[in-house]
């Protein structure tokens, strides 16, 4: 795209200080592809434009969605198009330097640790314009009903005790690493305004196995064209988007029947990948449970998620029973429990709990790693889940999952963010047996950490084991998860021999009696097998990068074994790694050798939702200093040097303050923002109340006491109470089965059950939750007084016939 | 006779990756080769300026700090015994009047703890400060 195309589209990206125009290394990022119930085979297209009178070597930092690999890229300019070849890092970044030196167009792409990739292009040649085409493997997030994508547009900047931050110019932030531990990777710096960045942009194929009923997008305005059964195509429904967020995908399909992707690969071996709904395993038997929930109180989580994420705390622990045990750690760079043990979940400890989850306020860096083992220091030497409600935020994840599966524990994640958090939390929760939701700070974090919460129960099955049955040979790879838990299904990759039919036997155990489960599975010519055997190969990847550590250039901390494995891995699947890397270099006519490209780092957004302020300027250090009071409005911290004078101070605290102001408003509008996603969510109710439903919902749920019911002075008062409590989750869409309440309603139906009082009203409540079957109405709001029997009475025989 | 390396050597030298180097020259805080095209070369100074980089921003420093620090070549042409080497300060104005230095090198844990000091130390300049202004007001 010319500048002349630019102007057409009314984009001109100015400059705010100068008013000039912005010469941008990277014009332009477009993702298309496909999205599959299993995965996602995507291409970028990253479009580069020299501006310079020098050659230009410009770098782009991005991360990699969750279980992703880079597989390879294509470099195309006038006259010219190259693939890329996968190397090894070390004759990766030797070919790439050689290709820079002889002054050819170079190409590499590399992935550093966390799932940070740099994407270097050198020697573009002043007014030059350059394009890689990137092939993406990518997971998704599989539910029973569907699944959700995210796809990241930006990099979020996060938190590392030894990491170095700053302001550099207004508005603009940068972050270094330790060499001695992330080599020389190079990150973006962060605008906090995106709107002068490249475009952004995508046009995605969906293709179900079954019937889709409804393709959404929290974050991004697209427009979606049916096509056959199972398939859409989503597009952008803008002419472009700034890199300031995830693209974030959710489809769902009319049913949960599960999928059975099968094929051949180029070679002729069959390859199939499996979706096991979790209903198929059955519901799992009540038990008593011990969790404690572990929040991320640091500064990139103020505004909406913190408060919303208290509250929906409080909402968790009601759906607890006075056997439940539960804790609470709160955590930014310092940690701080609730209790030093378990406690019982009865009303006089929730009571405390939200005393102490009122006083949370976000602020200040994010160790984790720390938070993680005081929750484990909870659970002494018992069992139990961890809920993690985070940001996910930081830098150097591979020794805090490390640290998690040491304590046996298991950690289910909810990820709040607008940004790059998933490909870390993923690997957190399937390496400690968890389950990983990601909510964009826009959407209802208190929803869906209930949601969660309602999930990860007891498992519906555990010590799975998988056969392939029918083949000559067949396996599965990776190894089955250890759990099942509701809502999540099973996700299986494996090959076999070559075509024919067959199928898989799966065994589990729950409540010690061994169960099994058998699905047929035809292995035809063609299909998804290739993309199937990429995405196995992207998750086999992804499983061993985490047991190497440090590969990146540290060869006296590297494990050579791990390494060779990684390169074994990379080299079978054709797929890039921690030990892989992608190069390609362009011989063209007219090469100059020995002149040096000046290099340029392309700049991202500051994620949507996640202040400036909370990462740059008056950032980490002097917001736990105000402790979030009046004095951030006194404060200001600058570097000098004892060789130097040190800059203005004046001038340094406007910036600051231009940086707080910043950030306080971008709290205002990520609530406001919250408010009116959800008022476009609005279904039946006028757009305000549905906002105020949910609010209410959470809090109703925060009401339910120990032994199920709903406060109350008399039997009666709580029965009536209790039962207009369940029509108001019916009419919500939350039965004993479905709906992120239903643990609530399970407890309300089971008290309900359990009372003595019983009438008709009572019995056809209950069977309604059971059966999901809502009455209409306003049910929260009527007085829980004896008079109301009669209404109710008639309300459930005349008003419940209603379609 | 000057010893010169090629940026492959300064690099295997140094321990600084090639594109890293290329990166501090575009950044201004390593200067460009001796020479220009094909024999394009780098001398001792170079390999000096690179140490000095790894070793500012092992003390907390970032590249930007750095850039500000003054030109290698006016800091070698002063008397070094005189000059003390640079140190990085983090300094908090807690207070209009009242600017606190912390040396930045300070171990994370402990500078977590400076920084809880300092701001219950803020926490009650204000406090006084408030309470002086009520009674001068009153």
């Amino acid at each position: 795209m010319n500048a002349l195309e630019i102007r057409t589209y009314g984009f001109i990206p100015i400059s705010a200080e100068t008013g000039r125009e912005i010469k941008l290394a990277m014009q332009r990022l477009w993702l298309t592809g496909r999205i599959l119930p299993v995965g996602a085979r995507l291409l970028v297209r990253h479009t580069f434009r020299s501006e310079e009178k020098k050659p230009l070597e410009v770098i782009y930092a991005f991360g990699l969605p969750r279980d992703a690999a880079l597989r390879r890229f294509r470099i195309t300019g006038e006259g010219f198009s190259v693939s890329s070849d996968l190397k090894t890092i070390d004759k990766a970044a030797e070919a790439y330097e050689k290709g820079i030196e002889d002054g050819h167009l170079a190409a590499m792409a590399r992935q550093y640790q966390d799932g940070v990739v740099n994407l270097s292009v050198g020697n573009i040649r002043p007014g030059e314009e350059v394009s890689v085409l990137l092939e993406v493997l990518a997971g998704v997030e599989a539910h029973d009903d569907g699944l959700r994508f995210r796809f990241p547009f930006t990099l979020a900047p996060s938190y590392h005790s030894r990491a170095r931050m700053a302001e550099v110019r207004p508005g603009v932030g940068e972050i270094e690493l330790p060499g001695d531990e992330f080599g020389d990777v190079i990150l973006p710096q962060f605008a906090s305004d995106a709107s002068s960045l490249h475009g952004v942009g995508f046009d995605l194929t969906v293709a179900m196995p079954v019937e889709i009923k409804e393709i959404s997008s929290p974050s991004h305005p697209v427009r979606t064209v049916s096509g056959s059964a199972g398939r859409s195509r989503l597009s952008l429904a803008a002419a472009r988007d700034v890199p300031d967020r995830d693209l974030v995908i959710d489809v769902r399909t009319a049913d949960s029947k599960g999928a059975v992707l099968a094929g051949t690969d180029t070679q002729g071996k069959g390859r199939f990948a499996v979706l096991v709904p979790s209903a198929s395993f059955g519901e799992a038997a009540e038990e008593a449970r011990r969790i404690v929930f572990v929040l991320d109180r640091s500064g990139s989580m103020n505004g909406a998620p913190i408060t919303q994420a208290r509250k929906a705390l409080e909402a968790c622990l009601a759906a607890l029973s006075a056997e439940d045990r539960f804790g609470i750690v709160a955590f930014n760079d310092t940690t701080e429990a609730f209790k030093g043990d378990l406690v019982a979940a009865d009303m006089k400890n929730r009571e405390k709990a939200a005393a102490f989850l009122d006083k949370i306020q976000a602020r200040s860096g994010t160790e984790l790693a720390a938070a993680l083992q005081a929750a484990a220091k909870i659970f002494a030497r018992e069992s139990g889940d961890i809920m993690l409600l985070t940001d996910g935020q930081v830098f150097g994840v591979d020794s805090i999952i490390d640290g998690a599966r040491s304590t046996g524990l298991s950690v289910h994640c909810l990820g709040i963010g607008s940004a790059g958090q998933d490909h870390f939390l993923t690997r957190l929760a399937r390496e400690t047996g968890g389950v990983n939701r990601s909510v964009t700070p826009r959407e209802r974090v208190d929803t869906a950490a209930v949601e969660l919460f309602a999930s990860i129960g007891r498992p519906v099955a555990s010590d799975l084991e998988v056969k392939v049955e029918g083949f000559k040979d067949g396996s599965v790879a990776p190894a089955p998860p250890n759990r099942v838990f509701a809502g999540t299904p099973l996700l299986l990759f494996g090959e076999t021999s070559g075509q024919g039919e067959g199928r898989l036997r799966i065994e589990w155990s729950e409540q010690r009696k061994n169960r099994r489960l058998e699905l047929p599975l035809a292995v035809g010519p063609g299909g998804e097998g290739e993309t199937i055997r990429l995405l196995q190969g992207a998750r086999l990847i992804t499983d061993l990068e985490g047991q190497v550590e440090a590969v990146e250039g540290q060869g006296k901390r590297a494990e050579k074994g791990g390494i060779r494995m990684l390169e074994n891995l990379s080299r079978t699947y054709g797929l890039a790694s921690r030990a892989m890397a992608l190069v390609a270099v362009v011989e063209q006519k007219g090469d100059r050798p020995g002149d040096l490209p000046v290099t340029r780092v392309v700049p991202v957004g500051m994620p949507q939702d996640v202040g400036f302020g909370a990462y740059f300027g008056m950032g980490i250090d002097a917001m736990a200093l105000s402790g979030g009071g009046l004095l951030r409005e006194t404060l200001s911290r600058h570097i000098c040097y004892d060789a130097a004078m040190p800059e203005p101070r004046e001038s340094r605290r406007r910036m600051i303050g231009k940086s707080f102001f910043g950030e306080v408003r971008g709290d205002l509008d990520a609530l406001k923002k919250t408010t009116e996603l959800d008022k476009g969510s609005s279904r039946r109710q006028g757009a305000g109340e549905r906002v105020d439903l949910q609010t209410e919902l959470v809090a109703l749920a925060a009401r339910i006491q120990p032994d199920g019911g709903m406060p109350g002075e008399t039997e009666e008062e709580r029965v009536l109470a209790s039962v207009l409590a369940v029509l108001q989750f019916l009419a919500e869409g939350h039965s004993t089965r479905s709906g992120a309440f239903r643990k609530h309603v399970q407890r309300l139906v089971a008290f309900l059950e359990a009372a003595k009082l019983q009438n008709d009203v009572v019995r056809e409540v209950v069977k309604r939750a059971r059966d999901g079957n809502p009455v209409p109405g306003d049910w929260s709001k009527k007085k829980a007084d004896p008079s109301l029997w009669a209404d109710l009475e008639q309300a459930l025989q005349f008003r419940g016939q209603q379609p | 006779m000057t010893k010169e390396w090629t940026l492959r050597e300064l690099a295997a030298e140094s321990g600084v990756a090639e594109r890293t180097i290329r990166f501090y020259i575009s950044k201004g805080i390593l200067d460009p080769p001796l020479r220009g095209g094909r024999g394009a070369a780098y001398g001792r100074d170079h390999l000096a300026r690179l140490r000095e980089i790894r070793n500012l921003q092992a003390r907390g420093l970032m590249l930007a700090d750095i850039a500000r620090l003054p030109e290698p070549h006016l800091a070698e042409s002063a008397p070094t015994d005189t000059l003390p080497a640079p140190a990085a300060w983090e300094s908090y104005a807690v207070a209009d009047d009242v600017i606190v230095l912390v040396r930045s090198e300070s171990a994370p844990w402990r500078a977590r703890r400076i920084r809880s000091a300092l701001g219950e130390f803020a926490s009650r300049i204000q406090k006084n400060q408030q309470e002086g202004d009520d009674n001068e007001r009153a």
